[in-house]
């Protein structure tokens, strides 16, 4: 007798995963999200305090969720994408998964900073820039991006590895703004001056520069403020590369949002999107992470330089997806750590 | 047994074993996608580089594990001393902790400003530079701190066997201690040894979290970054296949040198009773454990402890934690036991025909198990939307890929018991007169009941760790502890991670304690 009632057993808790799967579905509006939580959170919970809409936020890496979200095809449940980078996004507008978004919502950002079919916003810009150490005088000369490959450098520039998104998204400006053969040959001087050291992570290298172990690392403006604000005293500043009159301008990427095209509602994520751009919206989700509004006059936080005080390379955001590979290709042809 | 209730078995086994090769199936579908020059590509320019990067961690870490997990289970084997017990617990603990958390956890400590930095600095000054992690060393040091328990479980159960009459004819016939160590009681420990192994191995292989905070290109991180920098998932599934071609190559290996050593005991499984240690032996054994357990556990636990305690200061966590961690705990217990459920027909199955079928059925469900976990899911996203699409959306599709990755650690480990069971005790059974589901149910089952428990622990210990796959197959707004920590880490406020980490250790505690208990009351 024994061995029915373990077979009913079995039978039973298999049933029992099968019936309780379904019963997960809900009615929020679902976010794919690639950006941090602690970053989207504060702006989506205003966003539900307004519109009564509630949200779930699925967060994952912004390639991996896209890569699902590619997979998913109608059967998606996500209603937005969020990537903190622009060539990714721009990628899902090439694997036509978003809808487009109505024009009065995209109009208010520049054209630089949306997809050209309107199928992604950029929301937040982040320029890539210099960390120096105030106590040397190695990192005095640079000027340029293009001098951290400049021999006397050599064992001073701490960078990240070659696979990190904003890395790839600036030597994209870099290539666009100048050109391959300029980026490559920098590209060999960067490899020498890192002498294979490379860092994983952004704020380790804001924390190595402060220690002084070297002189000047290439990262994204906000880690040099998150670093300030816990070490107020630390020896660093922050150098915005290639200004003045012949200056490419500092490289910027951005981070979006954009429209499953497999959406169901999709009027309620349109007032999503028309939220985040409103200027309320745009002061939120910027200022949580001390980045620039791509929404003209609004303002960003105190403590980073305005954004009219400096020029900014003019590479539209979407050649960050379009030339993404070709990138690569030379990250890889030059065979950088 | 009648020929068919063995092809009942038989088909059930298959069963298993298909859905076991999904995620291969998928795998061979994409790189028959790639174009001959895609392929060249990949083999001329990566592959050497990966392939050494990828075997010398594996033979480094392997060693590591070695010198740690079978020094350990001898000592406490075969020795009798204060806090024994304890000491079993300090050497399973590190299994608790996912190797993200201890690069992470290393890379901290080793920093200037970190513990391990400070002291380094106190004991040596300006004078040597801090010890650089980032490189194979520091891949070796961390895999081996995370994975050496897997040998020393497996090596302390068969130390606990006795052997004395082997050792004692032995030492009749005039062999010295070391003799008997190395002709006796090495070649006695090779299955458990071989197995334990060939679990870190494995676990080399298919690792990201450490290689990835550590910078070391091994095929399992290149085919992340595959799928990552270029969305290319042809170019990660034609890497994946090179992997489960070389993972396989080495499991035969492992399992052709295991089978040429059966052991039936003849009689009952005494238990070994251990000798008591002499005082100075005491502090040898004790001074070598607490090594072990300073690096592998309690250097990783205070850091948890420290940044949890401040993130509870600063109020930064919320009443969300808890339903994360009852997230973790559910997803852990539902795959365990499907794990272990689906395991038993292809271990019994193999342990009672021996057949190139079986072998094959054995190797073809230890795939999941190497492959790497978004590769794992691309796969079942796309079976599951194929095949059985009102299932897809909730959890099964995770549970799924779960029970498909860790597979492998229950039939390995109902193998390996049931591989004791004398067949003559089954044939005993038979005898009297039982069917053979009865005989299945009343005498086998009762008798592999602890390997069933370890078979248990072993897939909730690792599904409670699962980054990879969870991430991407989770139910909408469904998030675990590792997920938490990967979140929390990902913008590099990597403190934030501290208390999810170390839930994870508490909420496994428990379940060591079953296993620990369980074990007690079979020996």
């Amino acid at each position: 007798m024994r061995k029915k009632i373990m077979g009913k057993k079995i039978l039973a808790f298999l049933t029992l995963i099968v019936v309780f799967n379904t019963s997960l579905a809900s009615d929020a509006l679902v976010i794919y999200s690639g950006r941090s939580d602690k970053f989207v959170k504060p702006v989506l919970e205003a966003f539900t305090r307004e519109t009564g809409i509630e949200v779930t936020l699925h967060a994952g890496k912004s390639t991996g969720l896209l890569n699902k979200l590619q997979l998913e095809g109608e059967r998606t449940d996500a209603d937005i994408f969020f990537s903190n980078d622009a060539g990714t996004l721009q990628k899902g507008s090439e694997l036509g998964l978003f809808a487009p978004i109505a024009a009065e919502l995209t109009d208010v950002v520049p054209a630089n900073y949306r997809a050209r079919d309107n199928t992604w916003i950029g929301l937040s810009a982040r320029a890539r820039v210099l960390v120096v150490n105030t106590e040397t005088d190695k990192a005095k000369p640079i000027q340029s991006v293009f001098d951290l490959a400049s021999p006397s450098l050599q064992g001073q520039v701490a960078i990240t590895n070659s696979t990190n998104e904003s890395y790839i998204a600036g030597v994209t400006v870099y290539m666009q703004a100048t050109n391959k053969d300029k980026v490559k040959s920098w590209l060999e001087g960067l490899k020498r001056n890192a002498e294979g050291k490379v860092f994983n992570k952004h704020s380790k290298i804001v924390s190595d520069v402060a220690s002084g172990k070297h002189a000047v690392g290439l990262v994204n403006h906000y880690y040099i403020y998150r670093h300030l604000a816990k070490h107020p005293k630390a020896p660093i500043s922050i150098l915005i590369p290639d200004q003045g009159k012949d200056g490419m301008g500092v490289a910027w990427n951005v981070a979006g949002v954009a429209i499953s095209k497999h959406s169901k509602k999709q009027q309620q994520a349109q007032k999503l999107v028309a939220f985040l751009v409103s200027p309320k919206g745009q002061k939120q989700f910027a200022e949580v992470n001390h980045e620039y509004p791509t929404r003209k006059g609004v303002a960003a936080s105190s403590e980073v330089p305005p954004v009219d005080t400096f020029k900014v390379a003019d590479v539209p955001m979407y050649q960050l997806g379009e030339q993404r590979n070709a990138t690569i290709d030379l990250i890889e042809a030059v065979g950088m750590p | 047994m009648t020929k068919n209730n063995f092809s009942a078995l038989g088909s059930i086994a298959l069963t298993v074993v298909l859905i076991a090769t999904i995620p291969l199936i998928f795998v061979i579908f994409s790189s028959l996608q790639l174009h001959a020059e895609q392929w060249s590509g990949l083999w001329s320019n990566r592959l050497p580089g990966l392939l050494w990067n990828t075997f010398s961690l594996a033979i480094l870490v392997a060693l590591g594990c070695f010198v740690l997990g079978v020094s350990a289970a001898w000592w406490i084997a075969r020795r009798s001393f204060p806090g024994r017990n304890i000491a079993i617990w300090l050497m399973i603990l590190p299994l608790t902790i996912p190797t993200y958390v201890f690069a992470h956890i290393y890379t901290s400590l080793l920093e200037e400003t970190g513990w391990l930095g400070q002291a380094w600095r106190a004991a040596f000054g300006e004078a040597i530079a801090i010890p650089d992690i980032y490189n194979v060393f520091g891949a070796t040091l961390v895999l081996s701190l995370a994975g050496f328990s897997y040998v020393f479980l497996l090596a302390r159960a068969a130390l606990s066997v006795s052997t004395r009459s082997l050792e004692e004819a032995a030492t009749i016939q005039g062999a010295n201690k070391a003799e008997v160590f190395f002709k006796i009681n090495l070649p006695l420990l090779r299955p458990a040894i071989a197995a334990g192994l060939s679990l870190v191995v494995l676990h080399v292989f298919s690792d990201f979290g450490a290689v990835s905070m550590l910078q070391y290109q091994t095929f399992t991180l290149s085919i992340y970054l595959q799928m990552s920098g270029r969305f290319d998932y042809q170019a990660a599934a034609g890497l994946s296949l090179v992997l489960v071609l070389l993972s396989l190559a080495f499991l035969v290996m492992e399992r052709f040198f295991r089978t040429r050593q059966r052991y039936y005991s003849t009689r009952q499984v005494r238990k070994h009773t251990p000798k008591p240690a002499t005082r100075w032996e005491t502090t040898i054994i004790w001074l070598w454990l607490g090594l072990i357990t300073l690096f592998a556990f309690a250097l990783p636990l205070a850091w948890m402890i420290t940044w949890s305690w401040d993130a509870w200061m600063q109020d930064l966590l919320s009443s969300e934690f808890w339903g994360y961690a009852f997230n973790s705990l559910l997803v852990a217990v539902l795959a365990a036991s499907v794990a272990v459920l689906f395991a038993f027909p292809i271990a019994f199955y193999h342990t009672r025909r021996r057949s190139l079928l079986s072998n094959v059925y054995l190797q073809s469900s230890s795939i999941g198990f190497v492959l790497p976990g978004p590769v794992v899911a691309l796969g079942i996203i796309s079976f599951m939307l194929a095949i059985l699409p009102w299932l897809y959306g909730g959890f099964i599709a995770l549970l799924l890929a779960l029970v498909i990755r860790f597979l492998p650690l229950a039939v390995q480990s109902q193998d390996a018991t049931l591989q004791q069971l004398t067949p003559s005790i089954e044939q005993a059974g038979r005898s009297l007169g039982a069917g053979p589901l009865e005989n299945l149910w009343l005498v086998i089952l009762p008798m592999i009941r602890n390997g069933m428990a370890g078979a248990w622990v072993l897939v909730f210990i690792d599904t409670l760790k699962e980054l990879p796959a969870t991430l991407i197959l989770r139910p909408t707004g469904f998030d675990t502890l590792p997920v938490r920590i990967w979140i929390e880490a990902s913008e590099e406020m990597l403190e934030l991670a501290a208390p999810a980490a170390l839930m994870l250790v508490v909420g496994t505690l428990p379940i060591i304690w079953i296993m620990m208990k369980s074990e007690k009351k079979a020996l």
